[in-house]
């Protein structure tokens, strides 16, 4: 099969198919002149009307949550402030409870010294006491075995009377 | 265009394929007032479609914060010529020539949309009537908004006289600067569309009739799935062509009413 193309054959009426033609301006031109009156007039101006109440919309929309994110950041950064504020008061007063606690710590420590200083003395005085009269109870005993242990040594009766402040005086000052 | 088709797809004896003459392609017949000024075409109706479409669409529409359904399309081609012409082109400033600038986006895609709708298959815009009237509406718009913005003297001097050129070369950098800004810029607007879309005309054609052909040839027959999905996927791309030369010639408007703007460009 044999494919023939071939251009159109020049007829002595056929117009040239590339120049407009006064109908078909004519008619091109009603309607493009009517579209524009139209677009211009009737068409495009409620289009744009509803486009822009949306973009205004929108925008105050983006506006709102702009205040109430800025709302949100100043009452972020005042409960912030708050919570410096609740932790600096919280550590006065656990410093304040510290102090207070050290204080009665340092007086209890201080009554208990006192009354381990006042146990201590009275312990002492009781044993100072009960070696006053353990002294006390030993000074016949022990001049009489000091009387009896000088008259076997000198040979001669040694009297009690004449050992017992030799005694007392050792038994008194030990040292 | 099946029509067209059949007739392009009729064997001639020994089972070649004749393919429809150019005007055939293009020109339509009349449904009215033919010969006169008003004469009424498949390009006229399609010109109509391309204003009566977007009308409807635009007035159906509604008009809710929250969109939905066509409301969300009707939008989506405001914002896309916002952002996408005006604001890439002009700046905010240039929301003024909104209308003008969507007028011209929903205008052309409509008239090229046609090339891929049945019982239509052929895009306003293949022809060269609808370009040129756009392309004139461009220039006068920039060359207007050139004067407003800088007066006629200024405008002329920024436009032909660009700055750092030496005086010896003047001459001959004003005849090229008239030339292609007074001349070329719209010639271009109105050829890029025109030839883009007439292009796109003729490939969709050529293999709507070679798959007839193939059809119809059984030793040939064979290459059927190949010249259809073709067919199918050229369908694709003129839709998207459709939208790029729509977006092209709007953003073009743009970027020449922009120049105009500022004294030096």
């Amino acid at each position: 099969m044999s494919f023939i193309l071939f251009a159109a054959e020049s007829t002595e009426e056929a117009a040239n198919p590339i120049l407009p033609v006064a109908n078909e301006i004519f008619w091109g031109a009603v309607a493009f002149f009517s579209l524009w009156a139209l677009v211009k007039f009737v068409l495009l101006p409620p289009v744009l009307k509803v486009m822009n109440e949306r973009d205004a919309r929108i925008q105050a929309d983006l506006d709102a949550a702009e205040v109430a994110r800025s709302r949100a950041g100043s009452a972020a950064s005042e409960v912030s402030d708050q919570l410096v504020d609740v932790r600096a008061e919280a550590a006065q007063v656990v410093d304040a409870a510290r102090a207070e606690a050290e204080a009665e710590r340092a007086t209890l420590i201080s009554a208990a010294e006192s009354d381990v200083a006042a146990l201590k003395a009275d312990a002492e005085a009781e044993i100072a006491e009960a070696r006053a009269a353990a002294m006390s109870g030993l000074g016949p005993q022990v001049a009489e075995l000091a009387a009896g242990a000088a008259s076997k040594v000198m040979d001669r009766q040694v009297p009690l009377s004449s050992a017992q402040p030799v005694v007392d005086r050792y038994l008194n000052n030990p040292n | 265009m099946n029509a067209l088709l059949l007739f392009a797809a009729e064997e001639e004896g020994g089972g070649g394929l004749e393919f429809p003459p150019i005007e055939n392609l293009v020109e339509w017949p009349a449904y009215f007032g033919e010969g006169t000024i008003f004469e009424f075409n498949k390009i006229g109706l399609i010109s109509l479609l391309a204003l009566i479409i977007p009308t409807i669409m635009f007035l159906a529409s509604k008009k809710e914060l929250v969109p939905s359904g066509l409301q969300n399309i009707v939008e989506s081609i405001v914002d896309f010529v916002d952002k996408q012409v005006i604001l890439s082109a002009i700046g905010p400033e240039g929301r003024k020539y909104m209308p003008l600038l969507l007028s011209i986006f929903l205008f052309v895609f409509f008239g090229n949309i046609f090339e891929v709708i049945p019982t239509f298959q052929m895009p306003a815009n293949a022809r060269m009537a609808n370009p040129l009237i756009l392309a004139l509406v461009a220039w006068v718009t920039f060359i207007a908004v050139g004067i407003k913005a800088q007066g006629f003297g200024g405008f002329m001097k920024s436009s032909l006289f660009p700055p750092g050129v030496p005086k010896a070369l003047m001459p001959l950098v004003s005849l090229i600067e008239f030339i292609s800004t007074f001349l070329l810029r719209p010639f271009g607007l109105a050829v890029r569309l025109f030839a883009n879309m007439l292009a796109g005309h003729i490939l969709l054609v050529t293999f709507g009739v070679l798959c007839i052909a193939v059809w119809k040839a059984s030793p040939l027959v064979i290459l059927e799935p190949l010249t259809f999905a073709t067919l199918v996927g050229l369908t694709g791309f003129e839709v998207m062509v459709s939208l790029i030369q729509a977006f092209v010639f709007s953003l073009l408007t743009a970027v020449y009413i922009s120049l105009s703007r500022s004294a030096h460009h």
